[in-house]
């Protein structure tokens, strides 16, 4: 990780499974949750994350460092030589390497996106689980999602009936 | 099956989680893809997965999250004192069906425009005295009686106008209803925005147009153009000169086309939606289309440049004999065109060019592409709940 720069403000967020995570309040306020916080006075010196392993928690704060917005001394150097359409292709690439992980991680990205509100967050995971079902039949759309198929055979059909033509 | 049930209750599987959660559910599904099939086959995926998606309030956000990517669904198609119909132009599995996506009514009516999924239509063309929002997918009606100012100073062909859902709230459908009056000295340009969320007309607002031979200053009955904050609409007359209607500043402004631009070519047609998203012409010449983007310096200050040219050739259906192409309307959130050419209607996207034949004989008066989600076919059944806004004036028929 990048040397703490001089002047920039520190916050520590905790999990619950005892891990502590130093990061500047910037990148933590990339979190809407924790933003309020903050603005509320509600931070100290440190917050605790419930409900977020030190797994997960790791991986959004990996996100949040990546998305901040690169303003002031740390990110001139290298805003001032890409373009940013450049940059925002590089955080396209970024995202589709940091959303390679399993299911599980992947639903508890999209809870944790929730509980934090990072909006870029809660987008990438929730269109990666939809893109993962996008041209998939109900069968295996149901499979993928661990989601039982409830209806009855006569009301499925109904179902099916008064939408024909979706399902040619 | 039963027995494993019974001996084998499969634990929940953690990284069902989310799933479980309607909020994040309805999240997960809000990205689900825009094409009309989208909807119906999400619904039968089981009871929860309906009953999420068939929420009003699932729609709405629905609509809004793909704003800016809603569907080319097809083309708003009335032959004179027929009725307006909306024509699919997507493929199976989306292809919705034809019949009762139309509009009749026992009047003369005009369409006007469309956009985020609304129709414009003026009626009683006689007295321009009433408008209607008609929502193609929903069927809901919403009539409006035009402002006192209007009624009076109205004229055929003098009016035109716009639909659109406010910025950010999609349940706060708004009119812009303008026209060119014919008073002296000055001729003036009037607008006035209705907004359905408090159901009023806002106040009257008006800039003076300019006096240099514009005897036939009126608005061409061509749709508005959205781009970035403001409508555009284009006037006919001598000189070329596109009204601008700020919507953040609530300003009304001309911008007039330079005259050498105008000798290039034929007289300027179409106003469009520019790459990049301002404002942007549309010239035919004999052999191209010219599309020219309105660029802004640091300054401030306005200035036009040549964005791109397409050269007929790469557009091999206009090579036949015939001389009679046309345009017939711009679908500006897909960037697409439609164009008639020896009675058969084409649609050609422009950023690769491709095109598909839609039409042969289509007797075309009014012709209208229309972009919108399409968020119907997942409704409850209407033994359980329909839900109306109370706003809305219905006719079923």
């Amino acid at each position: 990780m990048a040397t703490r720069e001089a002047g920039k403000k520190m916050i520590m967020l905790k999990s619950p499974d005892g891990m502590e995570f130093e990061v500047e309040e910037a990148v933590a306020m990339e979190s809407q949750t924790i933003r309020k916080m903050i603005e509320d006075d509600c931070a100290d010196t440190a917050i605790l994350i419930p409900n977020i392993n030190s797994k997960i928690l790791s991986r959004v704060i990996e996100y949040c460092n990546k998305h901040v917005p690169t303003t002031g001394a740390t990110g001139a150097a290298a805003s001032d030589t890409v373009a940013p359409a450049a940059l925002a292709e590089d955080l396209k690439i970024w995202d589709a390497e940091f959303i390679k992980v399993n299911r599980a991680t992947r639903f508890d990205l999209i809870q944790a996106a929730s509980y934090l509100n990072i909006k870029g967050l809660l987008d990438l995971t929730s269109q990666t689980t939809i893109d993962t079902i996008s041209d998939n039949s109900l069968e295996e759309i149901r499979s993928f999602l661990s989601t039982k198929n409830d209806y009855l055979p006569e009301e499925e059909q109904t179902i099916r009936r008064e939408n024909q033509w979706a399902f040619q | 099956m039963g027995n494993l049930r019974r001996h084998h209750p499969r634990p929940r599987s953690s990284a069902a989680g989310p799933l479980d959660d309607d909020n994040l559910l309805s999240e997960i599904l809000l990205r689900l893809d825009t094409q009309p099939s989208s909807l119906p086959r999400a619904s039968a995926v089981c009871r929860r997965w309906r009953l999420l998606v068939s929420d009003p309030g699932f729609c709405r956000r629905f609509r809004l999250h793909h704003r800016r990517n809603p569907p080319l669904l097809g083309v708003l198609d009335k032959f004179f004192d027929g009725d307006l119909s909306l024509l699919p132009t997507v493929e199976a599995p989306n292809r919705f069906p034809e019949g009762g996506l139309s509009l009749r009514l026992d009047d003369f009516f005009v369409p006007i425009g469309c956009r985020h999924g609304l129709v414009l239509v003026f009626l009683s063309l006689d007295s321009w005295r009433e408008i209607l929002v008609w929502d193609p997918i929903t069927a809901e009606q919403h009539l409006i009686l035009l402002p006192p100012g209007f009624v009076t100073r109205g004229g055929k062909g003098m009016i035109n106008g716009a639909v659109l859902r406010a910025a950010g709230d999609d349940d706060d459908i708004q009119v812009v209803v303008v026209m060119a009056d014919k008073g002296r000295p000055h001729r003036r340009a009037f607008l006035c925005v209705y907004s359905s969320k408090i159901d009023l007309w806002g106040e009257l607002i008006s800039t003076v147009l300019p006096s240099m031979s514009l005897t036939d200053v009126a608005c061409t009955g061509m749709p508005a153009v959205l781009a970035g904050n403001s409508l555009y609409w284009l006037l006919v007359g001598k000189i070329s000169v596109i009204l601008e209607f700020d919507m953040q500043k609530q300003s009304l402004a001309l911008i007039q086309v330079p005259v050498h631009m105008l000798e290039q070519g034929r007289p300027l047609n179409w106003i469009m939606r520019a790459e990049g998203g301002g404002l942007g012409l549309l010239f035919e010449t004999d052999c191209s289309f010219q599309l020219w983007k309105r660029n802004t310096d640091s300054n401030g200050v306005f200035s036009w440049v040549l964005g791109r040219t397409i050269q007929l050739e790469k557009l091999p259906f206009l090579n036949s004999e015939e001389k009679d192409m046309r345009i017939l309307g711009l679908a500006e959130e897909n960037n697409v065109m439609f164009m008639r050419k020896g009675g058969v209607v084409f649609m050609v996207h422009l950023d690769s060019l491709q095109f598909k034949k839609l039409l042969e004989n289509d007797p075309v008066t009014y012709y209208e592409p229309f972009e919108s989600v399409y968020n119907t076919g997942n409704t409850m059944p209407s033994h359980i709940s329909i839900i109306i806004n109370p706003n809305y004036f219905l006719i079923i028929g």
